[in-house]
């Protein structure tokens, strides 16, 4: 069962908007880090204007531990977005962080074949450089 | 119940020729099935006051163009240059099914006789594709860097937890796939009209977004439908027998935009929309003599049985089996074919084979002993609806 090869594949490039901005600069520099309500303690991810859980403006981006489980996952087999053809068969999981329950993050398995996902597998962040703006986290199998 | 149930009906419906090519413009396409659904009704152009449709193209990186990819109430007024028109909407976050209902709201309130709603939809030249940016802002920048753009990827990740949280096997998914292109099989409109499905054909499918194949997805085509509606009272002295509309619904409850949880809370959308349907008709789910649900993905019909309450949760894997779905089964379901193997045309025609059935209409494929015909046209929005052939 082969790796899937990431080198040919052209990632689209995120924006980072106003909420989005603080996340992006975060990965810049190898840290992941996600709203926390200052009001409730609820963590979540993506960034929204407001809590999820109860509705207050009091959101701090604070770093996450890099270890989580799979929450879910898609096989791809099919390049819908023919940039991905190179990688395909692909995963892609979200990933709910031990420190943030609640926050889910989207990345691809790197390092092993797509067979190795399987809902509720440890996983943790790495940093994978996109360009000199953007660097993603993405997730290798946790050690 | 609802005191102005009954008060409106869908009297005339009307579909396009259905293809993959895009060679037809979508605007003449929609005309067509305006046309059809007009002459069905026994009414005259001339008489049709109020317009309403959803235009959206559902893929994107695609022109928008009025008339090619999307057909707006703006380009449909200036190709019928109505006489008479009173009222008009194009909906947006209530999708096509909340076209219909605002039309209902319109009929009943009184601003206009006769309503027409389509939905054109526009398969565009060459492979089917989403066809993201070079960059990836607002959502989609947690997304589609990791190859995780598309619809099916999404619809991928909720099932793949559904069949765990369930212990099911996806292989159970292809007896929904297979009954209702042998419903297709009796739908001379029906893309797939001619092309049988078996269950081996299934099982040995490529895979798209694993658990999907590529029969759990529908078939986008190029093509057009559209439905006539009035009060009851002028719906009586129509061509056709008046599909009464006894209650609807919407969803009321949201999932924030951008949310990874999938359709986590599927249960309590669906049901918030169904239990308006429900409560409104004074019917229930055991009432139901044929149902319609969204089929996008297949797994949306069976969020949809468990929301809405034709079975439990995590049970409709099941419930779908040993012939309970069929056309002389206890719950014959998408009877026309649905999305998956009809083409895709978003819900509406999820609501024509709804109101035909209600009406002994539906030809070939007609159930037996309609009393209470149910749609869910949706599942992003859950817009639900009874259709019955008698008003009570």
């Amino acid at each position: 069962m082969t790796i899937s090869d990431w080198s040919k594949v052209k990632r689209p490039i995120p924006v980072p908007g106003d909420l989005s901005k603080p996340f992006w600069d975060a990965a810049k520099n190898g840290v992941l880090v996600m709203q926390h309500c200052q009001s409730c303690g609820h963590w979540q991810h993506p960034p929204y204007p407001t809590c999820t859980n109860c509705v207050s403006t009091d959101l701090k981006f604070e770093p996450v531990q890099g270890k989580g489980s799979i929450y879910s996952y898609s096989l791809m087999f099919h390049a819908g977005d023919q940039r991905f053809a190179a990688a395909v068969p692909y995963a892609c999981i979200i990933v709910e962080m031990d420190q943030a329950k609640g926050a889910l993050i989207a990345g691809n398995l790197l390092g092993v074949p797509y067979t190795a996902v399987k809902l509720g597998r440890r996983v943790e962040v790495t940093f994978e450089k996109l360009n000199d703006d953007i660097t993603l986290p993405q997730f290798k199998l946790a050690e | 119940m609802w005191e102005n149930r009954c008060k409106v009906a869908v009297s005339g419906v009307g579909i396009s020729k259905i293809s993959r090519s895009s060679e037809t413009p979508l605007a003449s396409l929609a005309l067509d099935a305006v046309k059809a659904a007009v002459e069905d009704s026994g009414l005259k152009m001339s008489d049709i006051d109020g317009l309403a449709t959803y235009a959206e193209l559902p893929a994107s990186g695609h022109a928008i163009v009025d008339g090619i990819s999307i057909v707006t109430v703006n380009c449909m007024m200036a190709m019928l240059k109505l006489p008479n028109l009173n009222w008009h909407i194009q909906t947006e976050t209530v999708s096509i099914g909340g076209a219909v209902q605002q039309a209902v709201n319109a009929l009943t309130a009184g601003v206009c006789k006769y309503a027409v709603v389509w939905r054109a939809m526009h398969n565009p030249p060459g492979q089917y594709q989403n066809l993201p940016g070079a960059y990836a802002s607002g959502a989609a920048q947690f997304r589609a860097p990791y190859g995780l753009g598309g619809p099916a990827q999404g619809q991928a990740t909720s099932q793949n937890r559904y069949l765990e949280m369930f212990g099911q096997k996806r292989e159970k998914m292809a007896t929904l796939a297979v009954t209702q292109r042998k419903h297709a099989n009796m739908t001379p409109q029906a893309f797939f009209y001619k092309t049988p499905l078996s269950t081996e054909e299934y099982l040995n499918a490529r895979m798209i977004a694993y658990p999907l194949c590529l029969f759990d997805c529908d078939i986008p085509v190029q093509g057009a439908c559209a439905i006539v509606l009035t009060t009851a009272d002028r719906a009586r002295d129509l061509k056709p027998k008046p599909a009464y509309i006894a209650g609807y619904g919407q969803r009321m409850v949201y999932e924030r935009e951008g949310s990874l949880a999938g359709e986590v809370n599927y249960m309590e959308a669906g049901s918030s929309s169904s239990n308006l349907t429900w409560a409104r008709s004074g019917f229930g789910p055991r009432d139901v003599d044929v149902a319609q649900v969204y089929d996008g993905f297949s797994h949306r019909a069976i969020m949809s049985l468990e929301s809405y309450g034709f079975c439990k949760e995590g049970e409709a894997m099941d419930f779908i089996q040993d012939g309970r779905i069929d056309l002389d089964g206890e719950l014959p379901l998408n009877t026309f074919g649905g999305s998956l193997s009809a083409g895709r045309l978003h819900g509406l025609w999820h609501i024509i084979e709804g109101a035909l059935q209600a009406t002994g209409r539906a030809g070939e494929r007609q159930v037996r002993n309609v009393n209470v015909s149910f749609v869910g046209a949706s599942v992003t929005n859950f817009t639900t609806f009874i259709f019955v052939p008698d008003p009570y």
